[in-house]
């Protein structure tokens, strides 16, 4: 190899040729600088076309929004204007909120129907999606660090409910909450979840697994029992874990509408979702109060969703990404 | 999950023995004492004890709200309830397959199902354009997390509340979108989309592909971090373009994820109510899904016509189950 490298260079090169050498590299270090140019230029531009789609869609989300944030904010005549208009002829007005704050079907009720939508929706879904999530990560516990001779069987019967679809149970659910006297009354959506859900124990047993056995094994020499190690140890080390669960227990029980919908019939027992269904039948002419009562329905959620999106976006993807 | 259950099934058939545990010096060293063993024992058995009762909370309520309920659901099917009392079984009596056949002869009920199958197209769309959404994300964007941020809050708000922003928007006479599609004289060709078949079809199909594609998206993106760079490179070096790389490392990687969704995906469509439900338009037939038709049937205090048509859906989700996990194994690659 050295030979040669010797012989190349120990060969008389003519000036011509030299020059005509230089030249070609010039030519190819030129080629060269306008090919990385082309690169570069090149991904810049694939780099733009990204963000415009991405941008694109970001609006294709928001736009529907804004509609209904500027509907909700206008006179009927606006609402219904063409061409729509952004800012409205007669001015921003508050006063679908104001209808729709002080809609009440009943006369005798305390509370507007909205107001007492939300508060309902809050005292039925909170206890069992706190109970729930304790009876949940308890299980999943058991599952993950405690050894038992039914725990291979238990957990595959646990993982097989996840499969059956909740919409074949729900005319024999009706019947059993008809002859047990659960209907109109929020029983039904309570004590079933208080139970814990497949998914959440699925999800926390994940969860528990990564905890290494060491730390319970000196736990238990430090005469933990076992209750002891699951609040002492288990719940601290889970905390981002059970806010994540906990969250998509509550969205899925503020937003829940099939379970109220079949079990709540009085007025002054509905949540919020079949107050809003209530108020949008009523006020179907008016597409500006029906709006502005959407509204009122989503910030609470979405308050919810950007202080904690965190927990959330994490624990959805944890949740979906089954083994 | 298999191979951390197998050792424990190893720990239980040993603890008597105290010997090789998997869980070295700690294990060991509590049970390696012949004196120790009686206090060993008494422990396994309270732990026996406990965690059976811990892990049987979930099971002892989906045996009061889940296998029970499942069971009259199986009886249901096969009983007349024309002279029950309420939704009660009191005066209930069998009549072999009558609701079936009724189910499966009745016109509205395969409308129910051919509503579904339609509304069904949203699931591939949004599918392909989470995708591709989700693949621009991986490509070192900024603010990644704002976009998933964005991406994301239709999954958080109510479909009822969504069913009524979209409904005012393709409103016919005023809504954004006809305006936008510039005619909104209905005399004059305009869309009508809540009282046209075709556009009614289309106005479902694009709201569930604008509220559905952030779960997607958010999966997806997920996997795709996954992908094994080196992988990515090699192909890149063997000259593949970045289609090719798309398509043939890509998308074979992530296939456990396109599986998981669609599966989670068609689930969710056979069980769909909420939408159109609140849709409320003229158009009834439609609107009707099988869930619907259950609906309607329940709220007449039919439960055996119900209960029927349950079954039938239970059939045809088992069957989209095995379809998938037949199909899964020729083209999900699970490594």
């Amino acid at each position: 190899m050295t030979e040669i490298c010797n012989v190349v260079s120990e060969q008389p090169v003519s000036s011509l040729s030299q020059e005509h050498m230089e030249r070609e590299r010039r030519a190819y270090e030129e080629r060269r600088k306008g090919k990385m140019r082309n690169r570069k230029v090149r991904a810049a531009a694939a780099k733009t076309i990204i963000y415009a789609i991405l941008a694109l869609y970001a609006a294709v989300i928001i736009f529907p929004f804004l509609v209904v944030i500027t509907t909700s904010l206008k006179t009927y005549q606006d609402a219904t204007h063409i061409p729509f208009q952004w800012i409205p002829e007669m001015g921003f007005t508050g006063v679908n909120y104001k209808t729709v704050f002080d809609y009440n079907p009943q006369m005798n009720a305390e509370m507007s129907s909205i107001i007492q939508g939300f508060v309902n929706t809050l005292l039925y879904i909170i206890p069992p999606t706190v109970i729930g999530l304790f009876t949940s990560s308890i299980s999943a516990y058991a599952f993950s660090k405690l050894r038992f001779r039914a725990k291979n069987v238990m957990y595959a019967i646990l993982l097989g409910t996840m499969m059956i679809p909740g919409m074949i149970m729900m005319a024999p659910q009706l019947s059993i909450y008809d002859m047990i006297g659960w209907i109109d009354t929020p029983l039904p959506l309570m004590i079933p979840g208080m139970f814990g859900a497949a998914a959440c124990v699925f999800f926390m047993r994940q969860y528990y697994v990564g905890i290494p056995d060491s730390i319970i094994e000196a736990a238990k020499i430090d005469g933990l029992g076992f209750l002891g190690i699951f609040f002492r140890i288990m719940v601290p080390l889970s905390v981002p874990a059970l806010l994540a669960q906990g969250l998509l227990g509550f969205i899925g029980g503020y937003n829940d509408f099939m379970g109220p919908l079949l079990y709540l019939g009085p007025a002054e027992l509905q949540t919020l979702q079949l107050a809003l269904r209530t108020l949008s039948s009523t006020f179907g002419k008016e597409p500006n109060v029906v709006m502005a009562a959407c509204i009122v329905a989503l910030v609470p959620m979405l308050i919810v969703y950007f202080v904690c999106q965190k927990f959330f976006i994490n624990g959805i993807i944890a949740g979906g990404l089954k083994d | 999950m298999d191979q951390e259950n197998r050792v424990f099934g190893n720990e239980e058939a040993l603890p008597a023995e105290g010997a090789a545990l998997p869980f070295g010096e700690t294990a060991g060293s509590l049970t390696a004492a012949a004196p120790v063993r009686p206090h060993r024992k008494r422990r396994v058995d309270q732990e026996e004890i406990w965690g059976t009762a811990l892990a049987a909370i979930p099971l002892i309520g989906f045996f009061l709200f889940g296998f029970i309920p499942l069971m009259m659901a199986f009886v249901m099917g096969f009983m007349d309830f024309s002279e029950a009392y309420g939704w009660s079984f009191d005066g209930a009596v069998l009549c072999g397959f009558d609701n079936f056949i009724f189910v499966l002869t009745d016109p509205q009920f395969w409308q129910a199902v051919l509503n579904t199958l339609i509304f069904g197209i949203s699931t591939l769309i949004s599918l392909v354009l989470a995708l591709i959404i989700a693949y621009l994300l991986t490509r070192d964007v900024k603010g990644l997390a704002v976009w998933r941020i964005i991406f994301f809050v239709p999954y958080v708000c109510s479909t009822i509340a969504l069913t009524l922003m979209w409904k005012e928007m393709f409103n016919p006479a005023w809504g954004i979108i006809n305006q936008i599609l510039g005619n909104t004289d209905l005399a004059n060709g305009a869309i009508n989309w809540t009282g046209e078949p075709t556009a009614f079809y289309c106005m479902v199909i694009i709201m569930s592909v604008w509220s559905g594609m952030g779960y997607g998206i958010l999966l997806y993106s997920a996997a795709l971090t996954n992908v094994d760079q080196s992988t990515v490179e090699a192909a890149t070096i063997d000259g593949a373009g970045p289609f090719r790389i798309f398509f043939c490392v890509v998308l074979p990687t992530i296939s456990p994820t396109t599986f998981y969704l669609l599966i989670t995906g068609i689930i969710g469509l056979l069980q769909s109510f909420a939408t159109t439900f609140t849709l409320g338009s003229s158009l009834t037939t439609q609107s009707l899904t099988i869930v619907y038709y259950m609906y309607n049937y329940m709220m007449a205090y039919d439960l055996g016509v119900a209960g029927a048509a349950a079954w039938v859906l239970a059939i045809f989700i088992l069957i989209v189950t095995l379809i998938q996990f037949i199909g899964s194994k020729r083209w999900v690659k699970y490594d």
